[in-house]
């Protein structure tokens, strides 16, 4: 029974972070229909900003807010650069045009700053464990814990309380009716750009404290993983990122702490396989906007 | 405005091809990953390797009458693009061929060389199975896995571990085949597997894998694990965090600064590596002359295992005394005890795996403590 619950929080941790990293993706999806596949570079250019700010000799909480505005303005750029343009464009080349944001960066990165990866500093008191019972929690996992709690708890907030945050759920529900209503188009997706960037921020912040370096290409591994938790939550309804997010990140805890050890080498072939049956299930993801039938 | 930046980009990789051959030249043609996945193991030993070439042709070339010309083309990390880059650098007329530093890609590009009789050195392969897979013309320049596993293996029963945990990843062979080796070459000694477990490379979550190893019970004398950047840190951290206080052994993947800046988590780990710098030894002059070089000391062995693979290719020549592809195979094939700044390298009597000297390094206060230098027993390495 210890085991089982220690492993529900192993699941809750890890689902967490990937309920961050799909709520990033989801966010932008929602509002312009793109799914942004250079948001683990987002998590990369924050590693590498915490490192940088560690280097120069910034307190550790100073460096991760240095991270997390660089993150901001790095997610902002990327729209203002690469994505304005093709605004409009069809699905395709949306995603086109992502795949080619995350090559280029990560190519920028190997090239102008390392291919090694460069270790970053985490405090010792990161390395700490909380120990509840029997239960051992990692501080890095009930930060990722909290901090997804919080996160989550905010941007709710956020979109039923504020101006802007309505503008962005009106914008998903209907980007021309918002336009006809007065608001600006550029602000809104910015709004939601910033949010995505925060959240990439976020996560990459996460990441880094757990394995203690940044690497060009580390993001790779985790916006997969976000997909999946989109594609599974629904894409483009935000509660359903946090919900597959937290679902995959069940599924894997699952399968990998009750597999037999034979079939632990298919372990993300069984994953993926649940996930494909969800989706028999619930082809649009457990919890899809529903799209109205336009005449 | 984008044409420019692409203009830009494919300018910077033609500079890196180098001017037309002479007559008398020594023509190296190397399918390296400068971007991708290999890129961090390719770029260090490329730029060790450059460095040797520099000081070979500043003295006149290779025995005084062979200078190197270098053809560098980018293969992305891709296991096609490495099978296209070789056929072109086949034609461009090199003598021979340099891969990735993995098994899969070089296999790929031996399928070429091999078939056009050009020898094919891959800057730090680990799979002991990779000139099996292609031919004679293939070869390897770093310790196979199964020796570093029989280091390893020997180090283990000599500290008296009873049972062992093995972690592995079925991603990649280096992953998946060291810590099997390590099996084998344990139990052959009289140690027992406690268990296997497995993770998925880049996932940094071993919260299930560590809570089931935390409820052992007995719990294992020693883990065994290749896991390396990102996942041994995050493993590590969360093992120790489960309050399981297991020695852990692990192979030269972590030999890197990320591992040594963990502090206390990593205190006593003992891993297998290319080379250590013990005072007065030729890798602790290499290491000097690198930083006077660039300014920073080398954070990788990968610097000084390129370098040593332009001996290797100069004493290959050297012995030929011939440009002819054929007779520097014989060349690299026959070397024997050659001093290189990691040790001595031997290819006679391999099957293009090279004999090199294994380091075994435990972590003390942040710092390295040599543990044993040398070479297993061939009767303790299992085979590939």
């Amino acid at each position: 029974m210890d085991i089982f619950l220690q492993q529900l929080l192993n699941a809750l941790s890890l689902g967490g972070t990937y309920a961050l990293l799909a709520l990033g993706l989801a966010v932008v999806f929602s509002i312009i229909g793109l799914i942004n596949f250079a948001h683990g570079e987002l998590m990369t250019v924050t590693g590498y900003a915490i490192c940088f700010a560690l280097i120069w000799g910034l307190p550790f909480p100073l460096a991760v807010m240095a991270g997390l505005a660089v993150a901001v303005v790095a997610a902002l750029l990327m729209e203002r650069i690469a994505f304005r343009p093709v605004r409009g464009a069809s699905g395709t080349t949306l995603l086109l045009t992502s795949f080619a944001v995350s090559a280029i960066l990560r190519v920028l990165f190997q090239n102008l700053i390392s291919a090694r990866p460069i270790p970053v500093s985490i405090p010792a008191s990161l390395s700490g464990v909380l120990t509840i019972g029997p239960l051992h929690l990692g501080m890095i996992q009930l930060i990722s814990i909290i901090v997804t709690l919080v996160m989550l708890l905010g941007l709710n907030l956020f979109l039923h309380r504020t101006m802007a945050g309505r503008a962005m759920r009106a914008a998903a529900e209907d980007f021309a009716v918002l336009r006809l209503m007065g608001l600006r188009a550029n602000s809104v997706v910015a709004t939601a750009f910033a949010i995505s960037g925060l959240l990439a921020g976020v996560a990459g912040l996460l990441w880094v404290a757990q394995r203690g370096s940044v690497d060009p290409l580390m993001g790779a591994l985790p916006v997969l993983k976000a997909f999946i938790a989109a594609i599974i939550g629904g894409l483009g309804s935000l509660s359903g990122a946090v919900a597959g997010g937290f679902l995959l990140g069940f599924i894997e805890v699952i399968l990998q702490a009750y597999l037999p050890e034979s079939l632990l080498p298919y372990r993300d072939a069984f994953a993926i396989l649940l996930v494909i049956a969800v989706l028999l299930f619930r082809p649009q993801g457990l919890l899809a906007r529903k799209t109205p039938v336009k005449l | 405005m984008k044409k420019n930046k692409l203009l830009l980009l494919s300018g910077a990789f033609a500079a890196l091809a180098s001017a037309p051959a002479m007559a008398e030249d020594l023509v190296i043609g190397l399918a390296t990953a400068q971007t991708g996945g290999l890129a961090p193991y390719d770029q260090p030993n490329l730029a060790g390797l450059q460095m040797r070439i520099e000081e070979i042709n500043a003295a006149g070339g290779i025995a005084g009458k062979f200078p190197i010309q270098t053809i560098i083309k980018d293969t992305r990390s891709d296991s096609a693009q490495t099978a296209l880059v070789a056929q072109e650098l086949v034609d461009a007329g090199a003598q021979l061929i340099i891969t990735p530093c993995d098994a899969d890609p070089s296999i790929a590009a031996g399928m070429i060389t091999q078939g056009a009789g050009i020898p094919a050195i891959s800057f730090c392969a680990t799979t002991p199975t990779l000139p099996l897979a292609v031919g004679d013309y293939m070869f390897s320049n770093y310790p196979a896995d199964n020796v570093q596993a029989a280091m390893l293996a020997a180090h283990a029963v000599e500290s008296g571990y009873k049972t062992a945990y093995i972690l592995t990843s079925p991603d990649s062979a280096y992953t998946l085949k060291l810590p099997q080796y390590f099996g084998q070459a344990f139990t052959a000694k009289g140690g027992a597997l406690a268990g296997e477990g497995t993770y998925s490379m880049g996932q940094q979550d071993f919260g299930a894998e560590v809570t089931k190893i935390a409820a052992m019970d007995p719990r294992p004398d020693v883990i065994m694990t290749s896991a390396y950047e990102p996942d041994f840190p995050a493993f590590v951290r969360q093992l120790r965090g489960a309050g399981v206080t297991t020695p852990i052994l692990g192979s030269d993947g972590i030999d890197s600064p990320t591992t040594f800046g963990l502090g206390d988590l990593v205190e006593g780990v003992v891993f297998s590596t290319a080379g250590h710098a013990t005072a007065g030894s030729p890798l602790e002059a290499f290491n000097a002359r690198w930083t006077e070089r660039t300014g920073a000391a080398p954070d990788t062995i990968y610097i000084a295992n390129g370098y040593d693979l332009g001996t290797i290719i100069e004493a290959a020549v050297t012995a030929a005394d011939s440009l002819d592809p054929a007779a520097i195979r014989d060349g690299i094939a026959n070397l024997e005890g050659l001093q290189g700044v990691t040790g001595a390298i031997t290819f006679k009597g391999t099957i293009g795996m090279p004999l090199r000297a294994v380091s075994l390094v435990r972590i003390k206060a942040g710092e390295r403590e040599l543990v044993a230098q040398g070479q297993p027993d061939p009767a303790d390495i299992p085979a590939p």
